[in-house]
């Protein structure tokens, strides 16, 4: 391979006329030892052969003197370069600035994305055995449940969006992990207010009052006044229109089923530490322990669990809901900590 | 055999046995590097002056085959040069002293062109190069000669007036207006001219261009 590449072939390769064939002898020579030397030699000649510009040399290599011999003495180089080494310290100054600028930039967006829930949203969560009353900027009133969580727009709530299809959507919209209870304004534009749950169940409201159940085990709503609007994920399925009295409750299947409840009411007596059993059976208590309160509940005997209570109780915090169980049941329960065993 | 024209196809064999033309005989300096280690064993003053002696005029000239301004290139193998001279490397020249100069203004030149062209300047591109440490292979030494290589055929292709107005800006440092009153154009027809050139050097590197897309969040419902 070597002996097709001599000078006169590197120098048709320095100018662009070489075929592919001899443009890869070229690089497989490059490979052999000290032949790189040989191409900066050539690469110095061609140059030489074929100068662009002309440079004052003199003037370069003074200039580089005086830079070693003011660097030596600190920091009044930059003052005494020539004029045109002044340009090139701006040109790069200004050239850092903007980088510092674009990366100022740049970790403002990356701070955005990051936090992008906290800047475009407001997020109402409550605590373990913690309720919460809040007023929206429309004048409905929420109040969450215990470990709960609420999440609307920070700015523009209740503004209009338009969507690719060119609909609007209303973004007079909440988003709900727990269970809350609404009192939605009615507005005199009729403009729709929007719950949406993570079971990707959607509610829309013009103005009622209804209780929203949406966690782990189930998504229920229960509607007490007006009327409201139920879509759940299944794109085929009809929008659910519920009435006052009516309970949906989304089943194993993903599907919105409609019942009738003779006290709608009763979903959010937990608004004034009221609750509302109606032949629960004690695994369900527990399951109410758990969510409102964090604990969890060990039922021994299977029978027990399956006992159940009926009836509207008022109990404060945890231990009230303990005992009162306790009493309804002629049974024991032990609690440490959050652990919490129910025995015969 | 008799030499053939220029523009003859680049597959023809005569190529490799074609006698060397005009500039092969115009061979100024063969080796005189050991005239340099002579001055630099001198001191390194004298060292220098006949490094940039033998080296600054054809080093910027082949710098301005990547970048296309001549102040530019001078910067460039000026800061080659003063780094080569305070870090001491001088000592310690692996090679030859034309070897990694060469590498090294090839490697910034490179590395300007890129970050000027792709918008990604970086603190490093001129400051904090290790010129000592280049790690060449034979496709980084062809990556670099096809790059300005590709530079003057973008060039070369720009059209008659577009050319001339790159030129004019690049190499005799005019500012836009001064070109325009000059050639009795526009000041937008000067910049649209300069604008085209600058797109038409663009796609020297425009494969390793990239887009920083930032999308601001919609409304979308919580994960489940």
């Amino acid at each position: 391979m070597e002996d097709i590449v001599n000078k006169a072939v590197l120098f048709d390769y320095f100018s662009g006329r070489v075929s592919p064939l001899q443009k890869k002898s070229v690089e497989s020579w490059l490979d052999g030892a000290g032949n790189r030397d040989l191409y900066y030699q050539w690469l110095h000649e061609w140059e030489m052969s074929r100068l662009q510009v002309t440079a004052n040399w003199q003037y370069a290599y003074g200039k580089t003197m005086s830079r070693m011999n003011n660097s030596a003495d600190g920091p009044q180089m930059e003052k005494q370069q020539p004029n045109r080494r002044e340009t090139g310290i701006v040109r790069q100054w200004i050239n850092r600035s903007w980088l510092i600028a674009a990366s100022l930039l740049l970790t403002l967006a990356v701070c955005g994305w990051l936090f992008r829930d906290a800047l475009f949203y407001k997020t109402v969560r409550t605590g373990f055995g913690e309720t919460r009353s809040l007023t929206l900027p429309d004048g409905s009133t929420i109040v969450l449940n215990a470990n709960s969580s609420l999440r609307f727009l920070r700015f523009g709530f209740g503004e209009w969006t338009l969507l690719p299809d060119a609909s609007y959507q209303s973004l007079r919209t909440v988003e709900l992990v727990g269970e809350a209870d609404f009192s939605i304004r009615h507005l005199p534009n009729h403009q729709p207010f929007i719950v949406m749950t993570p079971k990707g169940v959607t509610i829309l409201v013009l103005g009622t009052q209804f209780t929203v159940f949406s966690r782990a085990r189930a998504t229920r709503v229960a509607l007490r006044s007006g009327s409201i609007r139920l879509t759940s994920h299944e794109k085929n399925e009809r929008p659910l229109l519920m009435h006052p009295g009516d309970l949906a409750v989304l089943n194993e299947q993903g599907k919105l089923a409609l019942t009738r409840t003779p006290h709608p009411e009763t979903m959010a007596s937990w608004k004034n530490h009221r609750f509302s059993f109606e032949l629960t059976p004690l695994r369900e208590i527990a399951d109410i322990l758990r969510e409102n309160y964090g604990l969890t509940v060990v039922i021994k005997n299977p029978q027990l669990a399956n006992r159940t209570i009926s009836g509207s109780f008022t109990a404060r915090n945890a231990n009230e809901v303990l005992q009162l169980i306790a009493q309804l049941l002629q049974i024991n329960y032990a609690r440490d900590n959050n652990h919490v065993s129910f025995t015969d | 055999m008799i030499p053939g024209p220029q523009d003859q196809p680049l597959f023809d064999q005569g190529d490799l046995i074609r006698p060397l033309n005009e500039h092969d005989r115009t061979t100024l300096v063969v080796d005189n590097e050991h005239l340099i280690r002579s001055a630099f064993a001198n001191s390194p003053e004298k060292g220098f002056e006949s490094l940039f002696r033998l080296y600054y005029l054809p080093l910027c000239s082949h710098a301005v085959r990547f970048v296309y301004t001549q102040e530019v290139a001078e910067d460039i193998v000026g800061e080659v040069f003063y780094q080569l001279w305070k870090t001491g490397a001088y000592t310690a020249i692996q090679h030859t002293y034309r070897t990694y100069l060469y590498a090294a203004v090839r490697h910034r030149a490179h590395n300007y062109l890129r970050d000027e062209l792709t918008g990604t300047r970086t603190v490093s591109s001129l400051d904090q190069v290790d010129d000592g440490r280049l790690d060449e292979t034979p496709q980084t030494l062809i990556e670099y000669d096809e790059l300005f290589q590709r530079v003057e055929k973008v060039i070369h292709e720009l059209p008659p007036q577009c050319q001339r107005i790159f030129l004019m800006s690049r190499f005799e440092n005019r500012k836009n207006q001064e070109i325009a009153n000059e050639l009795g154009l526009a000041l937008k027809t000067v910049e649209a001219h300069m604008a085209r050139a600058l797109l038409q050097l663009r796609r020297v590197f425009l494969a390793t261009v990239s887009i920083l897309f930032v999308v601001f969040p919609g409304l979308y419902p919580l994960p489940g």
